[in-house]
């Protein structure tokens, strides 16, 4: 496995924007080598507010962090056939573990519909529920850290 | 989403980029400059996606990810890191069956615990493998972390850690150079 080494290098980025009416509006969050995590939440809808918070985490937490990754298997696939990023949204998600880099991008995903009618169900289903479990993952730590609502 | 000028220029830049990539192998060297942060390793990196090959959007992500962000106050250094209310422990190998009540009966002995999450996983439902635990006090939280690290909680053993660290993780390979910033395969041997 990619992951057996927890030494390993390992960087995680997602984002999830667009461009718009209002501005660009974009959640976006990262892991560094160095354990810091950075979440940047730019939503100028009604308050132009831009939260942009870091925190170094402790070493289990981005072991955990890795195992999700690695659980889900997303570093085997690909995403030559997944929906392009297009005007309604763009999503990336960006990891490096030991020697393996994946920079995947593709267009926002409303719902399991979407997946499912795409072109490569099985890979972006895993896409869309390792971000779905990432988000949920930063949005508790950064809540419990600074005690504000991600969203 | 009808009032989205401007945008479209954005997203055919990548065609662009695609053409190019055929040209010029010069700028294949740099394409995957996608963070100083991730350019340490010695070894080649195998790269995969199509986020290598647009280059557009590196600079919007540098500029979006080079301001500032705001942080607790904290002194760099070793140890845990204070949060904005108390403290926080991660709990980790948490069996996927387990309830908020199973870990309130473990870890509420050891103070009032302010806060828990015990996220589930968003495709089966069941508890995604760990929890986040908001103690007060200090001490308390260092007491369920001695008390229950490697311990043992529904068959499964669990860990019990700090969530936040004071400054940067020690890596043990030494300082990597962060000025190697090319990591294209086809430049290493």
């Amino acid at each position: 496995m990619a992951d057996a080494n927890s030494s390993d290098e390992f960087y995680l980025r997602y984002y999830v924007g667009h461009k718009g009416k209002f501005g660009h509006e974009f959640l976006e969050f990262e892991f560094r080598p160095d354990g810091k995590l950075r979440y940047a939440n730019n939503s100028n809808y009604k308050n132009d507010t831009m939260i942009r918070k870091e925190v170094f985490l402790s070493p289990s937490v981005i072991k955990e962090c890795r195992r999700i990754v690695s659980d889900s298997e997303i570093m085997k696939e690909d995403d030559n056939s997944w929906p392009e990023p297009d005007r309604v949204g763009r999503q990336e998600l960006e990891i490096v573990i030991g020697n393996e880099h994946i920079s995947f991008t593709t267009s926002k995903i409303g719902s399991l519909m979407d997946v499912q009618t795409s072109k490569d169900p099985e890979g972006l289903r895993i896409f869309y529920y390792l971000v779905q479990d990432l988000k949920c993952f930063v949005f508790s730590l950064i809540s419990l850290h600074f005690k504000i609502k991600p969203i | 989403m009808a009032d989205i000028e401007g945008e479209a220029v954005d997203f055919e830049a990548e065609e662009d980029d695609l053409m190019d990539e055929e040209v010029q192998e010069d700028e294949r060297a740099h394409i995957p400059r996608l963070k100083s942060a991730i350019a340490g390793g010695a070894a080649p990196k195998k790269t995969k996606g199509r986020g290598f090959r647009e280059e557009a959007h590196v600079d919007d992500r540098n500029a979006r990810l080079s301001g500032r962000f705001d942080s607790l106050d904290s002194h760099g250094g070793p140890g845990p890191e204070r949060s904005i209310e108390g403290w926080i422990i991660l709990v980790t190998g948490v069996h996927e069956e387990a309830q908020e009540d199973d870990l309130h009966n473990e870890f509420g002995e050891f103070g009032e615990i302010k806060n828990l999450h015990l996220n589930l996983d968003r495709r089966t439902g069941f508890v995604k493998g760990y929890a986040l635990i908001e103690y007060e006090s200090f001490e308390e939280a260092q007491k369920a972390i001695n008390a229950m690290d490697g311990g043992e909680l529904l068959t499964q053993l669990i860990n019990v850690d700090w969530a936040f660290s004071k400054g940067p993780i020690r890596r043990k390979r030494g300082g990597s150079p962060r000025s190697n910033r090319s990591r294209s395969p086809r430049r290493r041997y």
